[in-house]
């Protein structure tokens, strides 16, 4: 009964707010993710320093996780609701510097894992889908087999995406993390060429086609045929592989999409200065990500826009140059893609080796005469709602079946994929079981809400200079270091990681509607906490006098629950006072925080939520002074939080008073945000005036 | 609502130093709202009696819980096997709360942990008024809407009297004259002229005079009656 409210306390806060997120619109990063990752959830661990954590929460639903950390194109921060305050929070780069902090975490975890379900699959393809796949088969216990036509697994991401993008070693963290759990690996194995379809279907009690599209299309026009025009995906496979292609002097690409950008900006780092492409579209219709096109243009790559190919011209058999003709609309007018051309307006773009980057195409020539129908474009026939080809027991997915698109969308298709095969493999029904990813969300920020948002500029990545990077394959971005990192993470407004009211506890007293800064909580037969203005600023949960708010994104009670293992043994014969300091960690995280020996920390993101309780709970486990240390200037990232938790200390104090304890033993100090040491400069100076007034019942 | 402001930690020391296992048991509802005895009080309460304990040298356990409302038996049954394993319960809930829980928790004594104030009105956030005084007669048609029981200080019927100063009472400068009020009131309802009438003397026995008050609801009465006689017969015939 000590507890207080009679909550199931099993497991980590994160486990136990599950069920309630599922309840409750999603934040617009995690259902713009094509697997839902709960960006908000890692970020705050980022934020308070758990990178294990942090890095447990991207694991759970993305098996390449390190691919998407320099890869992914963030959907998340195109959905970010800090868009309208001022930049969206900067995701991806924050994935990638908690996976590379939790490296030896998440290598110490790697198991194999029982095969107790006496069944096996076959997966063909090791790219974002088939990996993912395997790795939720594994999981359930299944016996897998990877068969991959390519020297080394990851499919695209390692044969078709340059290092330069996606380090090999990233990705090799993502595929040890799988082939770990105990799959079998068949490399260099083709199907159709070193071993048959029919046998992988006989071996196997499902088969999973994950094939990708593998092949490029090219053109059909004048002159393609030959030397000196190359398609992108061999091209790029050769890149991959280190084989260094003749490409002559100069390169003109032909696409305009992504993989474009990745064969042009390849034939930069082979040494090629002159690298040019042409594409349909004018720079605002491209279908390249903006920053992808940024880059490329940074990097000298000239770019012709709204030119058709008309033909490949040659001097012999010696490649001159690609003829174009003038562009007059890419669309129709209900926005399909129709391209039409001005044929009086036609110029030729000199190069030596052209490489047509137009799209790709699944290979499936090793499906003819099998029981797996192709349908006339080339295409395997599925039902999306069971993810089944018209054979029995063979499955599909990723680009194969989808479409181009993500790497992340292709590991959502994977994900579906395994259950279904689970399904199908314990003869229950697949249809309507699989997981859809399309979850509400909370719409945009209200603008009166913004209003109260500060103005945070987003952390800018460096990244090594156009002039030096085109030299060679290294990975031009740098990642954030900690410092930036946790002032990103700072960033994040929380949402949907607000607020919620126990509805048996609550009495509609209102405190919580007159404490919310930003209108958040409705108060009518009970209390609740509208989550479409909610900053999860805590501040509300420390002020209700029936403890019935709780947050989705931090355990309230955490503090206190914590306190005796946070302040530890208290020696009798110290010499310097035990001091515990709850530190604002939105500006450093807990960057700088070498507090003295006798400080035992408490980060709590915000001081908005300490409660009184808190504070007496450290106290009553031993320690002789109270810490409660605010981020300086102004800079606080909520409203309204200084003179509530002013009020919330003076209150502690009269309380320890009654106690015949001195008021000064509870300090409310000031840091420098941004600035580590002043955090321990405050608590130095405190514990020397709590030292003044003695030591607690020290003997 | 029922207004609470707690006791000091040193008189609820007096009252609960020689037991040994001790609950302080929070009240969710008006003592809540004048944050003097919901559940985040009695933690603190909880939380400094411990302390207490251990600067005293003593070895005593202290707990907390609450429920929704002490004046209702249905809210604290079903926490009730786990208040009879305490030696004391102290009850942050309204005087009315801990008489109750006294009279159905047997041998284990229930203590108060808060002052039962007043019946009140949130004034502001954190400031509670007494309005009413629970006097079972009354008569607000009459005054403009503004008691004289609760809000004079001689509960005169017929006010003000000599120590009205400037709309403030005689008794202190920041209370407010109950019959200045009333008298501005009335001019402003256009009602002035019903203060003529002179209100006779008072029966006060609906009041405290009184002796202890019930109310009983006779058609809810009769029949929770009716359904008690007959499982009391139904359990005869066993």
């Amino acid at each position: 009964m000590s507890g207080g409210p009679a909550t199931e306390n099993k497991g980590t806060h994160l486990e136990r707010a599950a069920a309630l997120k599922e309840t409750r619109p999603y934040s617009p990063c995690r259902a713009a993710c094509p697997v839902n990752t709960d960006v908000q959830a890692y970020v705050g661990f980022i934020a308070q320093g758990r990178y294990a954590e942090a890095f447990e929460v991207i694991r759970s639903v993305n098996p390449i996780a390190s691919a998407c950390s320099v890869i992914c194109h963030h959907p998340c921060e195109q959905a970010c609701r800090r868009c309208s305050v001022d930049e969206p929070l900067s995701v991806r780069h924050l994935k990638r510097f908690a996976l590379e902090q939790a490296a030896d975490y998440r290598r110490s975890k790697r198991r194999l894992i029982e095969k107790t379900k006496n069944k096996s699959i076959g997966i063909i393809g090791s790219g974002p889908s088939g990996l993912t796949a395997a790795n939720d088969l594994a999981d359930m216990g299944y016996k897998v087999t990877i068969y991959e036509r390519h020297p080394v697994l990851g499919g695209m991401l390692a044969t078709a995406i340059p290092s330069y993008r996606l380090p090999r070693e990233a990705l090799k963290e993502d595929i040890d993390d799988v082939i770990s759990k105990g799959i079998e690996v068949k490399t260099n194995c083709e199907i159709g060429k070193d071993v048959a379809l029919k046998d992988v279907m006989a071996k196997h009690d499902a088969v999973l086609l994950a094939l990708g599209l593998s092949l490029s299309r090219s053109l059909n026009i004048p002159g393609v045929e030959g030397q000196g025009v190359l398609l992108a995906i061999p091209f790029l496979a050769d890149v991959a592989f280190n084989k260094k292609p003749d490409l002559g002097n100069r390169v003109l690409v032909v696409g305009g999409g992504n993989v474009a950008m990745d064969v042009a900006r390849a034939a930069r780092r082979l040494g090629i200065k002159d690298v040019e492409m042409v594409c349909l579209e004018s720079a605002e219709e491209m279908p390249a990500w903006k920053w992808e096109v940024d880059e490329a243009v940074d990097e000298g790559i000239k770019i012709h826009h709204r030119w058709g190919p008309k033909a490949v011209k040659r001097e012999g058999d010696k490649v001159k140059g690609l003829e174009v003709t003038k562009v007059l609309s890419v669309f129709d007018a209900e926005r399909r893609f129709s391209p039409t051309f001005d044929n009086n307006q036609t110029t030729l773009i000199e190069a030596d080796t052209i490489i047509i980057t137009i799209g790709q195409m699944a290979n499936v020539k090793f499906l003819k005469d099998s029981p797996v129908q192709v349908d006339e474009r080339g295409r395997v026939t599925w039902d999306p709602k069971t993810q089944m080809s018209s054979a029995r027991g063979v499955f599909c997915s990723g680009e194969v079946v989808t479409g181009p698109g993500s790497a992340i969308a292709a590991a959502a298709s994977g994900h579906r994929s395994a259950i279904a095969i689970h399904l199908y493999l314990q003869g229950e029904a697949i249809e309507g079981a699989l997981p859809t990813y399309q979850k509400e969300k909370l719409p945009e920020l209200p603008a009166d809400v913004v209003e109260k948002i500060n103005r945070e500029p987003r952390k800018k990545i460096k990244h090594l200079p156009a002039e030096t990077r085109c030299s060679s394959f290294v990975p031009f971005e740098f990642g954030y270091d900690e410092l930036e990192a946790l002032e990103e993470a700072g960033r994040c407004r929380g949402c949907a990681g607000g607020a919620v009211v126990d509805t048996k506890k609550c009495m509609a007293c209102l405190t919580c509607r007159r404490v919310c800064p930003y209108g958040a909580p409705v108060v009518q037969a009970y209390s609740e906490i509208n989550p479409e203005r909610c900053q999860a600023c805590g501040l509300c949960a420390p002020e209700c006098p029936a403890q019935a708010i709780s947050m989705v994104s931090y355990d309230v009670r955490g503090p206190r629950d914590t306190m005796p293992e946070i302040v530890g043994a208290v020696d009798p014969k110290r010499q310097e006072p035990v001091i515990v300091a709850f530190l604002c960690t939105h500006h450093v995280g807990v960057k700088g925080f070498e507090l003295p020996e006798n400080v035992r920390k408490v980060p709590v993101h915000c001081t908005s939520r300490i409660d009184v309780n808190d504070l007496l709970k450290a106290f009553e486990c031993g320690a002789d002074g109270v810490a409660v240390v605010r981020c300086g200037n102004g800079s606080c990232k909520y409203k309204g939080v200084e003179g509530r938790v002013t009020a919330r200390t003076e209150h502690a104090k009269k309380l320890i008073a009654m106690l015949g304890m001195e008021a000064g033993r509870i300090g409310l100090l000031t840091a420098d945000a941004g600035n580590g040491k002043s955090y321990a400069a405050a608590c130095a100076e405190f514990s020397g005036r709590v030292k003044e007034m003695g030591l607690k019942d020290a003997k | 609502m029922i207004v609470g402001s707690q006791k000091s930690i040193d008189e609820i020391w007096n009252m609960v130093k020689d037991f040994k296992k001790v609950l302080v048991f929070g009240c969710n509802t008006c003592v809540a709202i004048s944050h003097a005895g919901g559940g985040k009080e009695a933690e603190t309460i909880a939380t400094l009696l411990r302390m207490r304990a251990s600067q005293e040298g003593k070895s005593m356990e202290v707990d907390h819980t609450d429920v929704m409302r002490h004046c209702e038996p249905e809210y604290f049954e079903p926490v009730m096997d786990e208040l009879k394993k305490y030696d004391l319960i102290l009850s942050t809930a309204c005087g009315v709360g801990v008489n109750f829980l006294s009279q159905r928790i047997g041998k284990i004594p229930v203590y108060p942990g808060v002052n039962t104030s007043f019946y009140g009105a949130v004034e502001a956030p954190g400031q509670f008024v007494e309005l009413c005084a629970g006097c079972g007669n009354c008569i607000l048609h009459l005054t403009g809407g503004i008691c004289p029981v609760a809000r004079c200080s001689k509960t005169l019927m017929n006010g003000p009297c000599g120590g009205t100063n400037k709309g403030k009472c005689e008794i202190g400068p920041e209370v407010d004259c109950a019959w200045y009020l009333i008298v501005e009131r009335m001019k402003e309802l256009g009602t002035l002229d019903k203060l003529a009438e002179i209100q006779p003397v008072r029966n006060w026995s609906t009041s405290r005079d009184g002796g202890p008050r019930r109310v009983s609801l006779e058609h809810i009465r009769a029949y929770e009656e009716g359904e008690a006689r007959k499982s009391e017969t139904a359990g005869g015939n066993k």
